[in-house]
């Protein structure tokens, strides 16, 4: 099994890292890097952190779309050129064949951050700006959030079109980053029927503001481990019922 | 359910629907098909496009699920994975990821049937010489042609030396000479021992492939036996035009041979089974009389195939499954088909 599932992980990177699509979306983000520099030259005060600030966002925006693109095509694609006729045919479970394609993408995203995360430390490095492990942890984190995106991405392309999947994926993305403030708005809420909707949603939506130490990182504050297990334990939990869902939902398809 | 050691694949009752669009119309597309192939024959599963013989590939390889009935190969549900090591499969215009080069693709098909680390080069080297794609090994794929592309197919079919092989169109795209060498490979592969299944609706190719077929129409198994059952000699009818033959000479070849006689005076025609030919030339030549001609009536595998489609037309939509007949009556009908056409010529 593990065989199997290293097999199809391998070689959906290999897929990946030959697609111009992910090289365009890594040329831009790392652009996006470089505008930071620019940016910065706009401040007489702070413009280390403003650099870094501009990194990293530029940095999370574009893995999470590099993990949309790349990602939610993936395994449409398998069935629309039918390659999935013959790998099914094999010994080959749809669980470990979904299973094998969510490890690679989720090793090409880990891939391309480390790419960009070069590119900020050198961009970093040349303008004098401070590194720390706190940015190494704001990686690791981005990464973990990566985990959930393409868990995400993975299960709305296992049963519908690459559209919507993307759709549905920049929506949960984008929810996922409000779910905080969408259970402090049921708190605040007069309508008693409005917050155990609002708190509803929260448990629904993933918190993705638990991965986002950015600030903590550019300030240079403390981060505590327990936060950094909590949400390492989170994105793995999140994800791992996001795959379930997913190997359900795909194990019952017809590809007709 | 009951399995014989010798059947390889057993479909029984296989009932599908497909719900076309979101409303709960549901469009039957098998009505509960049964067959069996045997080990180490080449079985042709024939049909129009659209009869369901995808379909029902489809269910053998677990591209999908049946609604109704069961299906096994090699004793193992279909629905499961493991037995699939010994199975190979080549999809109607097969498309692989063309990234890859033709040997990564062979290895990465191989690694995915378990063909053990220490034999898989030497394992891919020998399919792509059997296939003839050791010049374009390590070409990438999108530079291949249609041809190419089947063959390798067929390599990753055979990639991990399986005993059972599925062909959904073999030929499909083929020159005559690529079809003719993919001919050669599935007689070789019964001469190793191994059991093919093959969807087609190229006549000629199954007559002068397949042990037995099954013809299916609009979702229903219409015939299904050995290609001998009606083109052996037994079976098959001659027609015999006499002439100046004595009356009780002729009541002799119809009453002891079950000769048909048509035509009145000095010619008349006989139709007969070929066994009973020479004995009834003996007879007739004995009396005196002249053979005008002896016509051996040829029952074609494709006069038999449009007589089931035609059969299956009058059926469906709507009316209930006929019963499925050997290929000895079809037969029967076809012939009954070539001898209308011959005398409206």
């Amino acid at each position: 099994m593990i065989v199997r599932v290293f097999t199809i992980a391998q070689n959906t990177v290999r897929e990946a890292i030959r697609n111009k699509l992910l090289y365009t979306l890594l040329f831009f983000a790392i652009a996006l890097i470089g505008t930071g520099v620019l940016i910065s030259t706009l401040s007489y005060v702070e413009s280390e952190r403003i650099l870094q600030d501009v990194g990293l966002a530029a940095i999370r925006l574009m893995s999470v779309g590099i993990a949309v693109f790349v990602g939610v095509g993936l395994i449409h694609g398998e069935v629309e050129r039918r390659t999935i006729y013959t790998i099914l045919s094999k010994p080959v479970s749809r669980v470990e064949f979904l299973v094998g394609k969510y490890f690679g993408l989720v090793f090409t995203t880990w891939l391309m951050l480390g790419v960009m995360a070069i590119a900020f430390a050198v961009v970093s490095l040349g303008y004098g700006a401070p590194l720390d492990g706190g940015h190494g942890v704001c990686f690791f984190l981005v990464g973990m959030e990566l985990v959930v995106i393409v868990a995400a991405a993975t299960l709305f392309s296992s049963f519908t079109t690459p559209m919507l999947a993307s759709l549905f994926t920049v929506g949960v993305y984008l929810l996922g980053h409000l779910s905080r403030d969408l259970r402090l708005l049921g708190e605040q809420a007069k309508s008693e029927s409005v917050k155990p909707v609002a708190d509803f949603l929260f448990q629904l939506l993933p918190d993705l503001e638990s991965f986002n130490v950015t600030i903590e990182a550019v300030h240079q504050l403390p981060i505590p481990a327990a936060e950094v297990g909590w949400a390492t334990l989170y994105g793995l939990g999140y994800a791992t019922v996001l795959l379930i869902l997913a190997s359900y939902l795909f194990s019952r398809r017809d590809f007709r | 359910m009951a399995s014989d050691a010798s059947e390889v694949v057993r479909v029984e009752e296989v009932v599908k629907d497909f719900r076309p669009g979101f409303g709960l119309r549901v469009k039957r597309v098998l009505h509960g098909i049964s067959f069996q192939v045997r080990r180490g024959e080449i079985f042709g599963f024939v049909g129009p496009n659209g009869a369901g013989k995808t379909t029902t590939l489809k269910i053998l390889m677990g591209l999908i699920q049946s609604t109704g009935g069961s299906a096994s190969i090699l004793g193992s549900d279909v629905r499961e994975t493991d037995f699939r090591k010994h199975v190979g499969f080549l999809p109607e215009n097969p498309y692989f990821y063309d990234f890859l080069t033709g040997r990564e693709i062979l290895r990465f098909y191989a690694k995915l049937s378990g063909v053990p680390a220490e034999s898989r080069e030497e394992r891919v080297d020998t399919l792509l010489d059997w296939v003839g794609l050791s010049h374009a090994a390590d070409a990438r794929l999108r530079t291949y042609s249609k041809g190419m592309l089947q063959r390798t197919g067929i390599a990753q079919a055979l990639v991990h030396d399986p005993d059972v092989i599925f062909l959904d169109e073999p030929m499909s795209g083929l020159d005559p000479i690529g079809r003719m060498e993919i001919r050669n490979l599935i007689l070789r592969l019964r001469g190793e021992g191994k059991t093919v299944f093959m969807n087609t609706h190229i006549l000629s190719d199954v007559e002068m492939l397949c042990d037995r077929v099954a013809v299916i129409v609009h979702g229903r198994i219409r015939y299904e036996g050995r290609i001998e059952e009606f083109v052996n000699d037994e079976g098959r009818m001659s027609e015999l035009v006499v002439s100046g033959v004595a009356p009780e000479v002729a009541q002799r070849i119809e009453e002891q041979m079950g000769g048909e006689l048509r035509g009145h005076g000095e010619r008349i025609a006989i139709r007969l089974r070929e066994k009973h030919v020479g004995e009834a030339l003996q007879l007739v030549l004995g009396a005196g009389a002249d053979v005008v001609s002896v016509t051996p009536e040829r029952v074609t595998l494709e006069e038999i195939f449009l007589n089931a489609v035609e059969e299956g037309e009058k059926d469906s939509p709507g009316s209930g499954a006929r019963p499925v007949r050997s290929l000895h009556d079809a037969a029967g009908a076809a012939a009954g088909i070539s001898r209308t056409a011959e005398g409206g010529r």
